[in-house]
């Protein structure tokens, strides 16, 4: 393995097993996404909408909130006893250290979006049947863009006096895109629609998370710089 | 260029604009002549563009002066793309007040999932957020890397939010001047207002630019000389 995985593998290493030791982020965002699914499964009048209808919708917006929650945090920890700039003082790259923080970011978001996912299901009777392997393709792909952008700008927000409060200024402008893909892809699929129908929808999810991540990767250095 | 013959080049450019600007409004109720299925409600048009025209103009030069600064950390380069940005932002408010205006006689609604409304509301923001990190930071050198972070992020990522948008069906007239097929498709003296309406708003642009630029000049001057009285 290269010397650059393999960085990039401690990094991810460091921030899962801090995950794994504190389960903050994680308690905080799989409780804030069951709690918002039975939310707003109570502000669905269902003699004028079916539930299955606008879960899609529903689905994506509670990724975006739940997981901001954990992701404005991803540099909180090593705030503290300036742990980040022994982070950034080690050998390795800046890029290398913003694919660490993003994949091990992803880990997190993406058990909570098959969470939220699951939660949807059981609440409002969705019968994701064969599609389910699609539905957890975009998924991914749209959490890999989303964290990608979120880890970026939480780097930007822990370096400001106003704090996480900026970051949903700065990140759901960008978030568009994936709501979009996100929100067709999984209402399709959600429908028992054909495959071919969201391909489309599933290569600009990608495109979207490969853009994100590229120029989180290169701006990264701009940020932690001092 | 020393700061004070910005400045007076500033004032002197804006108040040629303004005149250019009392011309148009002139031009547009009195002389232009009126469209035919929409009425005079279509006079709107040579604010809208014009104005449209100006905001993504001083985004753009945003955006480009914030990756030169990233790049060779010049201060000029921060100060063009803060008055850049700035100038951006009150012609992209013209745009998205006059747009939902005209929206509600023309098409019968405010607003709509329209791809260029959602772009320039976005566009909005997104520089909103350019500001608050500029100013929430602690360190004015700081804020100044993620302002460019910021704007940066946005104009890359621009792109897709147009195209993702584009999805939607759209109700918002196809260009009309610069078109794939053939010369603009306006009739001769629309389209004569409409650019003497965009050369007026690009020079206002042009000279408010310059009278911001002058006074981040004069603000960094104080900034020296205190710092020197401290030294």
């Amino acid at each position: 393995m290269s010397l650059y995985l393999r960085q990039v593998r401690a990094i991810v290493w460091k921030d899962l097993l801090l995950e794994l030791r504190t389960r903050e982020r994680l308690v905080a965002m799989g409780a804030f996404a069951v709690l918002a699914g039975i939310l707003f499964d109570y502000t669905l009048d269902t003699t004028r909408v079916q539930p299955e209808d606008v879960a899609a919708g529903l689905i994506w917006m509670t990724i975006v909130f739940g997981g901001l929650l954990g992701i404005g945090r991803t540099f909180h920890l090593e705030g503290q006893d300036a742990a980040l700039q022994g982070v950034l003082m080690s050998p390795a790259p800046k890029d290398a250290v913003f694919f660490g923080k993003t994949l091990a970011n992803f880990v997190l978001l993406y058990a909570v979006a098959v969470l939220v996912l699951g939660v949807f299901t059981f609440l409002f009777g969705l019968e994701p049947g064969g599609s389910v392997w699609m539905l957890l393709a975009a998924l991914a792909l749209g959490a890999l863009g989303f964290v990608a952008l979120g880890t970026l700008f939480a780097a930007v927000s822990s370096g400001t006096r106003m704090g996480e409060t900026l970051l949903p200024i700065l990140v759901f402008p960008l978030l568009l895109p994936m709501v979009i893909w996100g929100g067709v892809a999984t209402g399709r699929l959600l429908d028992g629609r054909p495959v071919a129908e969201v391909a489309a929808s599933l290569r600009l999810l990608g495109a979207f998370a490969l853009v994100a991540l590229a120029t989180g990767a290169v701006l990264f250095r701009f940020v932690v710089e001092d | 260029m020393s700061v004070t013959d910005l400045r007076r080049a500033g004032t002197a450019l804006t108040a040629l604009g303004l005149l250019g600007l009392a011309m148009v409004y002139g031009l547009s109720f009195f002389w232009v002549s009126t469209e035919s299925s929409q009425g005079i409600v279509q006079r709107i048009f040579y604010v809208h563009v014009p104005a449209a025209w100006t905001a993504f103009l001083g985004f753009a030069i945003a955006a480009l002066a914030s990756g030169m600064y990233l790049w060779l950390r010049d201060e000029r380069f921060d100060r063009t793309a803060l008055c850049a940005a700035e100038g951006g932002m009150v012609f992209a408010t013209i745009m998205i007040t006059t747009g939902p205006l005209w929206g509600r006689i023309a098409w019968g609604t405010y607003w709509t999932r329209e791809p260029r409304l959602t772009l320039t509301l976005l566009m909005w923001f997104i520089f909103l957020g350019y500001f608050l990190v500029r100013r929430s930071s602690d360190s004015p050198e700081r804020g100044k890397r993620y302002a460019a972070v910021t704007a940066i992020v946005g104009a890359t990522l621009i792109p897709f939010i147009h195209v993702s948008v584009l999805w939607f069906r759209s109700l918002h007239p196809q260009p009309v001047v610069m078109r794939t097929d053939g010369g603009p498709a306006l009739p001769g003296d629309m389209l004569a207002l409409l650019l003497t309406s965009v050369a007026v708003f690009t020079m206002i642009f042009a000279g408010l630019f310059m009278l911001r630029y002058a006074l981040e000049g004069l603000r960094h001057q104080v900034d020296m000389r205190g710092r020197a009285a401290a030294a």
